[in-house]
């Protein structure tokens, strides 16, 4: 996030955030002694935020996004025999994923296995839009989304015109997303650290 | 796999003559019964794709808005099939497309943007004489008709030179479509299945597109996505002359910006000066790629050719780049480029293009480019630069030009083309347009 300038007095934002911490005092009545004291003890802290302009924006038809960065987060029910071929499969590629690194959008990706091996946790983060993209993987790389996502019931195939509604079908979007630096995409951190080893190289050759 | 060419209107695949005359004509449907018999007396007048060769010839085409299609009594059930971004709109998709400050919907000019748009008839040749011919022959099937109303009359063309508003040559990159008999031109690349462009037939992914139903009419249609620019040619020319010091080195810039000259010799083939005859044959105009270029000192990664088809740049997202084509037919208006127009009232001289943007998915695509490679450049590593030609330009835009050893970077980029209008049609196939005037 952006560092923080000193507010300007603004009564309208001060109303606003006044009434945002009514709010929070009402949902934590509830809560226990520790919850109540916490939420006194980060006040000041949270008037800041509160009072902060809304970092918030959808990613497409389904999913958060913050600056160039969404998530994609989805439960999908397992095919049978399916949770023990992906386990494998993951296992088997000890943590590479050399298409990943080739669809240079990919931030994350992240497998859990749920109820028993009964669903598949799916969640990542990514640049853009990933809608825009899909038909792409189905000329370039049919068979990778394949290979992961059979295992799942009632997966269409990348090619499916239908692949694009079965996915927001099983998607659920994140209540809420927090990004680092949301306009760092994957492209340009891979940029900004070509650089930074180009100007060292260069700072050795002078110093 | 061969194409019903005589089912597929003309426009689809017939390149705009040269030079080109021509008008766009909007209409509204007052009345379902009234629209269906304007239908039934303009389709015999529609041309097919099957004289495609004959580009002397002049045609009319007909493009149906979603607006329209409920107003000829479409049931519902047809309705929904066609694609969400169709029928609400390309006003409505304003988020999606980009299309906010200055490119906003609500600056459009009338009737864009109004849901009143039903028809969409245009009329191409290659002769004012012509123009004329064949625009009264669309005029006799709707005036004095009750039911159907004229919101806009255009007319396009008639350049010296058929020159854009900017001053370019253009509309000679199109993509190769597979089955057309199109002879392809030299640097075309391979050709794209028919179905990318085309529905009803198989496209890149094996499998057709999804289609409008039922079959009869969705087969042989295509989709087209009309865009209205004004350019601004003063600011435009303001740029050129605060950037280079002489002649040469503002038409360089020029150039850079486009990666063509204003003759259309494409800065790979002629990277230090522009080659007229080069520009002005198709067989050598085209015939290039990015292999000795990859940086991109000689075509800039982001000027607006190598952004609209990267051909064999890599890029940083995996792209497939056959499938983000379109079919385009470029259409100037208004007052033909003038170098010397510096002022700001230049800018508003009416004077632009309207851009005619065809495939079995065109809305998709269009919001593909909007998003990817207009309005953006981490696609070539380029941060959040954008098409200098029609991206839509935030505060201190830049354009990056690579040099060695260093690169040069450009400001004062602003919005030289400014929309000021759109609309979605869908182009059925000459049995579709029989099959919608026989409705109900």
């Amino acid at each position: 996030m952006t560092t923080q300038k000193p507010m300007t007095p603004d009564p309208e934002r001060d109303a606003r955030v006044e009434q945002k911490i009514r709010k929070l005092k009402e949902l934590y009545a509830d809560a226990p002694e520790l919850g109540k004291v916490a939420l006194e003890n980060n006040l000041p802290g949270l008037k800041q935020e509160l009072g902060a302009a809304t970092g918030a924006q959808n990613a497409g038809r389904i999913g958060a996004r913050q600056g160039r960065v969404s998530e994609l987060t989805g439960i999908f029910p397992f095919a049978k025999g399916g949770a023990k071929r992906l386990r494998g499969l993951l296992q088997l590629l000890e943590g590479n994923f050399k298409l990943a690194d080739a669809v240079g959008t990919v931030h994350d990706m992240r497998f859990v296995f749920l109820d028993n091996d009964t669903k598949l946790l799916f969640a990542t983060a990514y640049d853009g839009e990933w809608d825009a993209y899909i038909d792409d993987f189905a000329t370039k790389i049919p068979d990778a989304l394949d290979l992961l996502f059979c295992n799942a019931v009632g997966w269409p195939g990348t090619r499916s015109p239908k692949v694009k509604d079965w996915i927001v079908e099983h998607q659920i979007a994140a209540e809420a997303w927090y990004v680092a630096d949301p306009n760092l995409t994957v492209a340009e951190t891979r940029r900004l650290s070509r650089i930074g080893k180009a100007v060292d190289e260069l700072l050795d050759k002078i110093g | 796999m061969s194409l019903e060419l005589h089912d597929i209107q003309a426009t689809v695949l017939r390149p705009r003559p040269a030079p080109y005359f021509g008008t766009h004509v909007l209409l509204r449907l007052n009345e379902a019964h009234a629209g269906r018999a304007f239908l039934r007396r303009l389709t015999p007048h529609v041309d097919s794709s099957a004289g495609w060769r004959i580009a002397a010839n002049a045609w009319l085409d007909v493009g149906i808005s979603y607006a329209g299609l409920e107003a000829l009594g479409l049931p519902q059930e047809s309705l929904q099939s066609f694609p969400e971004a169709f029928r609400v709109g390309m006003a409505a998709r304003a988020r999606q497309l980009g299309d906010g400050g200055v490119n906003d919907p609500k600056n459009w000019d009338k009737p864009y943007g109004t849901g009143q748009v039903h028809i969409g008839v245009s009329a191409f040749t290659d002769s004012e004489d012509k123009r004329r011919r064949v625009l009264a022959i669309a005029r006799a099937q709707y005036e004095g008709f009750s039911g159907v109303s004229v919101l806009a009359v255009q007319d396009f063309g008639a350049q010296p030179g058929d020159l854009n508003p900017l001053g370019y040559k253009d509309g000679i990159d199109q993509p190769p479509i597979e089955g057309s008999g199109v002879e392809p031109l030299p640097g075309q690349g391979r050709a794209i299945k028919a179905g990318e462009f085309i529905l009803g037939y198989p496209g890149e992914a094996g499998v057709p597109l999804p289609m409008p139903q039922p079959d009869v009419l969705g087969r042989n249609g295509t989709y087209v996505g009309l865009r209205k620019y004004q350019s601004r040619v003063g600011a435009f020319n303001r740029f050129l002359r605060a950037n280079g010091r002489t002649e040469e080195e503002r038409e360089l810039i020029a150039a850079k910006l486009v990666g063509r000259w204003r003759s259309g010799a494409p800065l790979t083939l002629a990277p230090d000066v522009d080659n007229l005859s080069l520009g002005a044959d198709p067989q050598r105009n085209n015939d290039f790629d990015y292999a000795n270029d990859p940086r991109g000192r000689q075509v800039p990664l982001g000027c607006h050719i190598r952004r609209m088809n990267p051909r064999d740049t890599k890029l940083t997202r995996l792209t497939d780049v056959n499938l983000h084509r379109l079919i385009r037919r470029g259409t100037t208006y208004g007052r033909p480029y003038d170098p010397n127009a510096l002022s700001e009232e230049d800018d508003e001289v009416p004077r632009g293009a309207i851009f005619l943007f065809m495939s079995a998915k065109a809305m998709a695509t269009i919001e593909f480019l909007q998003q990817e490679w207009i309005n953006d450049g981490n696609f070539v590593g380029l941060g959040r630069e954008r098409d200098p030609i029609i991206g839509l330009q935030e505060e201190e835009a830049t354009f990056t030009i690579p040099r060695e050893p260093v690169r040069r970077r450009v400001h004062g980029i602003e919005t030289f083309n400014v929309l000021r209008g759109g609309e979605y049609f869908f182009l059925p196939g000459l049995s579709a347009l029989k099959w919608l005037g026989e409705l109900g």
